[in-house]
């Protein structure tokens, strides 16, 4: 029996030890890929209670029923409170695609001041909420099309961005076609047109083969229009003087400086423009552009000096305090950015930032006024002109091919102090000077009031007769 | 064989008349039975929440029977003095425990069938889903299945030697954490700001107890859309780690029943 027993316990101990060696090095590893939830330090991030909850495979229930919570207070508009719940809800169930994109999508637009203009130090957040959607749900291409979205319609730079993720969602077998036209306008916007070709024959020719299996009439629209697209692209890279400048042919008989391509020759916009500090915190920016009644919107932005992981007309929107999904953007730094529209030929913008002191604390001494202006985000009409790259704009005093490279910009800088946007000191609204900053070249409109319901002059010259 | 086949069909028949048991049963049945009422409630993630919930009572019920089911079925049979009568027949100790054990899986099998197919019924009728969905619920109900005769494996094992109220406590206890092993493993390992002595410490536990979280399979259920690699060899991983590790508790249990006295 001794024997027995013995032979029983060498059984149980080959047995403990196999099961150990089969689970730690054959289960666990497929269990970690295939059905983990993936939240990293689940531990770390959750109060106990939640562990608790999560934890005894009741996760996916409770991000269910935390996501309905979530509705209520989108409905009551208490913004802030939806935010831990999506942060929890992406911890529970990180494999719930609607939290991240709905999470992504309501952190970058939703925080907004009194005139609705985003607040943009959100924006860093919802990328990184946007990068751990993407990483936890990478077999669809939902995520990595929110996140390219982002990039391309919120951000607006950075273009290589958006086209990566873009890209990366056109990879995914499960996107939807429809979908599939915003990389052909990434690639535009990334100055490639070539790209944006390809993709839209290769589009095309998928629209086709649908259109012959199922010839229905949504189906000959969706043909159409990719064909419509198609057209236009090809009419504009030959009128604009694209494949003059980019192909072998083109470039080797110089047909560029042969023939009256739309870009040439270049056209001056002719920027000017005067800041004054009205009241405190409250700016009126008035100013020139030559550039036919309407279409343009320059970017404005006020930031801090030494904004973190600031650049000139932006923010390296992946770096800097907010890199990791932390739902509370560092406090006393000071990001504004707005848009300028212009209306015959001229804009006259009051920016009242005294409303929103949580947004604009202006905690710091020095500020920089940022105006900006880029061909990649023209309509078409004006990019006939400027071109995708700007080789048909130029502007005499502001002409900036530095800070985008490969792409002639506008750019203006003013430095503006603390005092000035405070109105104290020798500023002071009692008795001080009024802040005023303008360019060199501004001339007076003698309009005091924003241009928004002006009659359009029809007769101001279009951009070719310059 | 014809020893342990007669103790199963025995143990099977006074399993399914315990009151207990039934009630317990009927309550998961009850609670299977409304949850896609409530499950509407939930915007946009309806499915998520039903098939959650379902799987939920399915598991927790499912491992309430079979602690229950087990950790009286030894201690009775000695109180009752009922084990003299069994054992004063040429039947072996190892027979008597198997057959036990096996009556229970059988009992336990028949239940988990039971609630599955209310299960898959009721998920049919409120979502009217494709043939796959349905395979994958009773594919996850018969991994269930496997982790709850793990589950009666750690029962009957501490039946040999601890008192049933005690038995009750451990081995819902070590479901409990055997249930956590895999997440708690995977939250530690990445975490770098703990000990790397703790670290080996936590991983030697992690491979000696029993682990259940493996077989909660159901997040690909619920998230579609995830593309799982050699799925199929994963099952077979687990079933094959569930019986190496009810294979072990069995013989430690023979080897206890074994030197007691009854």
């Amino acid at each position: 029996m001794k024997t027995t027993n013995k032979s029983l316990l060498g059984v149980v101990a080959a047995l403990a030890v196999g099961q150990g060696l089969l689970h730690h090095n054959a289960i666990y590893p497929q269990w970690e890929q295939n059905y983990a939830p993936k939240t990293g330090n689940v531990v770390g991030s959750l109060a106990p209670d939640q562990i608790f909850l999560s934890l005894f495979g009741f996760r996916e229930f409770l991000a269910g029923i935390l996501w309905v919570k979530a509705d209520g207070f989108f409905e009551d508009g208490n913004y802030d409170a939806v935010l831990p719940i999506i942060r929890l809800c992406t911890l529970l169930d990180p494999k719930q695609v609607d939290i991240y994109t709905t999470g992504m999508w309501h952190i970058a637009y939703n925080f907004t001041d009194e005139d609705n203009r985003s607040d943009r130090r959100y924006i860093p957040v919802a990328l990184a909420l946007g990068r751990e959607g993407c990483k936890n749900n990478d077999y669809t291409y939902e995520l990595f099309f929110e996140t390219g979205w982002t990039w391309f319609h919120k951000i607006q730079d950075d273009f290589p961005k958006a086209v990566y993720y873009l890209e990366e969602a056109r990879k995914r077998p499960d996107m939807l076609n429809a979908r599939k036209n915003v990389l052909s306008q990434a690639y535009f916007r990334n100055g490639d047109p070539m790209k944006a070709v390809n993709e839209y024959l290769d589009l095309e020719a998928k629209a086709e083969d649908l259109y012959i299996r199922e010839p229905t009439f949504p189906n000959s629209q969706n043909r159409d229009t990719v064909q419509k697209n198609l057209d236009n692209t090809l009419v504009r890279m030959a009128q604009r003087g694209w494949f003059a400048q980019n192909t072998d042919q083109g470039k080797s008989e110089n047909w560029f400086s042969k023939y009256a391509y739309d870009t040439k020759p270049a056209f001056d916009t002719n920027f000017s423009i005067k800041v004054t500090v009205v009241e405190p915190n409250v700016f009126r920016c008035e100013g020139t552009w030559d550039v036919l009644p309407v279409g343009t919107r320059i970017r404005v932005i006020l930031k801090d000096a030494d904004y973190p992981n600031g650049r000139p007309a932006g923010m390296d929107w992946e770096g800097g305090p907010n890199t990791t999904v932390q739902f509370e953007p560092p406090k006393g730094i000071t990001y504004m950015q707005d848009e300028l529209y212009v209306k015959n030929r001229r804009f006259n913008k009051k920016l009242d930032l005294s409303r929103d002191p949580t947004m604009y604390s202006f905690a710091k001494d020095k500020y920089v006024l940022e105006f900006y202006y880029t061909p990649r985000l023209a309509p078409a009409h004006i990019q006939d002109k400027f071109g995708w790259n700007g080789e048909g704009m130029t502007d005499s005093l502001f002409l900036n091919t530095a800070i985008r490279p490969g792409q002639r910009v506008m750019y203006c800088k003013m430095d503006i102090s603390k005092d000035m946007i405070r109105r104290r000191g020798e500023f002071s609204m009692q008795g001080g000077k009024t802040p005023v900053l303008k360019t060199p070249n501004y001339r007076e409109t003698g309009i005091t009031k924003d241009p928004d319901g002006e009659v359009i002059d029809i007769n101001i010259a279009p951009l070719r007769s310059k | 064989m014809g020893a342990i086949s007669a103790i199963a069909r025995t143990t099977l028949g006074e399993a399914i008349r315990r009151k207990v048991l039934l009630i317990i049963m009927l309550i998961g049945i009850l609670f299977l039975s409304v949850i896609p009422a409530f499950s509407v409630l939930s915007a946009k993630s309806e499915l998520t929440t039903m098939i959650s919930a379902m799987f939920f009572v399915l598991r927790y019920t499912s491992a309430l029977i079979a602690i229950v089911l087990t950790v009286y079925m030894l201690p009775n049979e000695i109180e009752r003095r009922t084990i003299y009568t069994i054992l004063s027949k040429p039947v072996q100790r190892w027979q008597f425990l198997l057959g036990k054990y096996l009556g229970a899986i059988f009992a336990l099998g028949l239940m988990i069938g039971m609630m599955s197919f209310l299960m898959i019924t009721m998920f049919y009728l409120f979502q009217h889903p494709e043939a796959s969905k349905m395979f994958e619920l009773a594919r996850q109900a018969l991994l269930y299945f496997v982790e709850m005769s793990l589950l009666t494996a750690v029962a009957m094992f501490f039946s040999t030697f601890v008192s049933p109220l005690v038995n009750f406590f451990i081995s819902i206890g070590l479901w409990l954490v055997g249930t956590l092993l895999n997440p708690l493993y995977e939250s530690i390992s990445k975490n770098n700001e703990m000990a790397p002595v703790l670290k080996s410490i936590f991983s030697f536990v992690f491979s000696l107890l029993p682990n259940f979280a493996n077989y909660d399979t159901k997040n690909p259920i619920i998230n579609p859309g995830q593309a799982i690699q050699n799925e199929t060899i994963y099952y077979l991983k687990i079933t094959g780690y569930g019986f190496l590790y009810i294979g072990i508790l069995l013989i430690l249990g023979i080897l206890i029943f074994d030197r007691r006295e009854v």
